[in-house]
């Protein structure tokens, strides 16, 4: 079952799992990822066009990413945290929606399994 | 064994839970969501917390914040500090450890590394700060050790110089005072002529030294050490010669490198020369004879005008000062002369104080 969803979303569940020992576990942290606003917070930032507001979340959100082993959505998380860092505001707001594209996917494969 | 304490500092929950699971039961875990949170953890439990894992980006106070915090208050040479980051940028590694963080471990976390890096860093502190406790009692231990061997030696001279002035009969204090108006001498010398390079140490030493300047004087048969009246010419060539017995009897220990060794050497043979040149016995004449002796020779006159002899009565301090400017008592260099003006306050004072002592 958690197997499957990070087949779905195009995760690592082996790395996932050597992190977090079980898939009892993972889903623990799966349950902390939904109530995760980072992302929120991202959007919030690029709305107000606040591009250190934006990269703190991008931050944020890609270091979460990559501890829970979810490889699509934090390539996209680095690449944006990247463009913010550089301060390409226009370049961030480009790649957001497929920020978003992501994430949401992975929110709606957690929502199944909880 | 009571267990260490572990703070995680990092605004993101999953980022604290992971750690908190990585390190589950092994050591007690504190929290904080934010900087503040974070320094107030850290004042409140720094004598039990081993090790904190910092986030830099945090709301409030962020992790350099919390970092100077540390420094301010003296905890980061006692608490490491692993500062966990997103990603590997020169930049900010830079930063962390410039602002003294131990270590550096990024996402994702990898947990047997985590909990490799936290033992290790852990144990390196420890053993740091018990290095550090331990080296503290033994310079303790080194500083009182010394101590009691120089307040045995200042005892062994002072046993010994008193043997001199038991059987001389004439100056029940004498010894004690060169030493305390030698002391005198050598700051105000120290003070306005550093060309002679003294130190507090080199003073100490010279003092100790002075009281050991008569001691050839153990040589001389009693006859002419006792006598009350005055000396014959023979008898005083004699008696002179105690400026080399003093030598002879040292000379059987000699050190050469002891720089104590030559003080007391200096003293004994230079005490009676005079800046003229027609001292004895080297007939030394100007800067040839080492200050030591100068000093401890100025002394010694002094201190024979202002106390009573057996052939003379004691004279009032004023009048040995005019004596000794006179050079009626020996030729001083004028530097010396100088020092000895200078010093009259604290030699009036002193010189005052043992004279109290003897009629009380």
């Amino acid at each position: 079952m958690i197997q499957e969803l990070y087949n779905n979303i195009n995760g690592n569940y082996e790395e996932a799992l050597s992190r977090m020992q079980n898939d009892e576990r993972i889903k623990k942290y799966l349950g902390f990822f939904l109530a995760d606003t980072s992302y929120e917070d991202l959007k919030k930032a690029i709305e107000e066009k606040n591009c250190d507001m934006a990269f703190n979340a991008a931050h944020t959100l890609k270091g979460v990413c990559k501890n829970m082993a979810f490889t699509a959505l934090s390539v996209v998380a680095e690449e944006i945290t990247e463009e913010l860092r550089a301060k390409n505001f226009e370049k961030a707001i480009e790649i957001f929606p497929k920020v978003t594209e992501k994430y949401n996917l992975v929110i709606e494969e957690i929502k199944k399994i909880m | 064994m009571k267990k260490s304490t572990l703070l995680i500092a990092d605004d993101v929950l999953i980022n604290r839970e992971m750690l908190k699971d990585i390190f589950d039961g092994k050591y007690n875990i504190l929290e904080a969501c934010d900087g503040e949170e974070a320094i107030e953890l850290l004042d409140k439990h720094k004598t039990e917390i081993v090790l904190v894992f910092l986030d830099l980006v945090m709301p409030k106070k962020d992790g350099l914040e919390v970092m100077r915090h540390m420094s301010l208050n003296s905890m980061i040479d006692k608490i490491p500090v692993i500062m966990i980051t997103g990603e590997a940028t020169v930049e900010t590694d830079i930063k962390a450890y410039e602002f003294g963080a131990a270590d550096i471990i990024y996402k994702p976390f990898e947990p047997a590394v985590v909990r490799r890096r936290a033992k290790n860093i852990i144990e390196l502190y420890q053993h740091r700060i018990y290095i550090e406790k331990e080296l503290e009692i033994k310079t303790k231990e080194l500083y009182e050790s010394k101590k009691k061997i120089e307040e045995s030696n200042e005892f062994l001279i002072n046993a010994l110089s008193s043997v001199v002035e038991f059987r001389s009969l004439e100056s029940g204090e004498h010894i004690q005072r060169v030493k305390a108006f030698t002391r005198i001498l050598l700051n105000h010398l120290k003070a306005l002529h550093s060309e002679y390079n003294l130190t507090d140490e080199k003073i100490e030493l010279i003092v100790m030294a002075s009281a050991l300047h008569d001691i050839g004087k153990i040589a001389i048969p009693d006859n002419i050490l006792e006598k009350p009246g005055k000396l014959t010419d023979e008898e005083y060539e004699e008696m002179k010669k105690h400026t080399i017995y003093g030598c002879q009897m040292l000379e059987k220990f000699k050190q050469e490198d002891n720089e104590f060794y030559r003080y007391c050497y200096n003293i004994c043979r230079h005490h009676h020369e005079r800046y003229d040149g027609r001292g004895y016995p080297d007939k030394l004449k100007g800067e040839e004879i080492p200050i030591c002796a100068q000093v401890v020779s100025i002394v010694d006159v002094y201190d024979a005008l202002v106390n009573k002899r057996v052939y003379k009565e004691a004279l009032p301090i004023d009048e040995a000062y005019n004596m000794i400017h006179e050079g009626k008592c020996g030729i001083f260099s004028p530097i010396i002369l100088e020092c000895f003006d200078y010093a009259k306050e604290d030699l009036v004072k002193a010189t005052n104080m043992y004279l109290q002592n003897q009629e009380g």
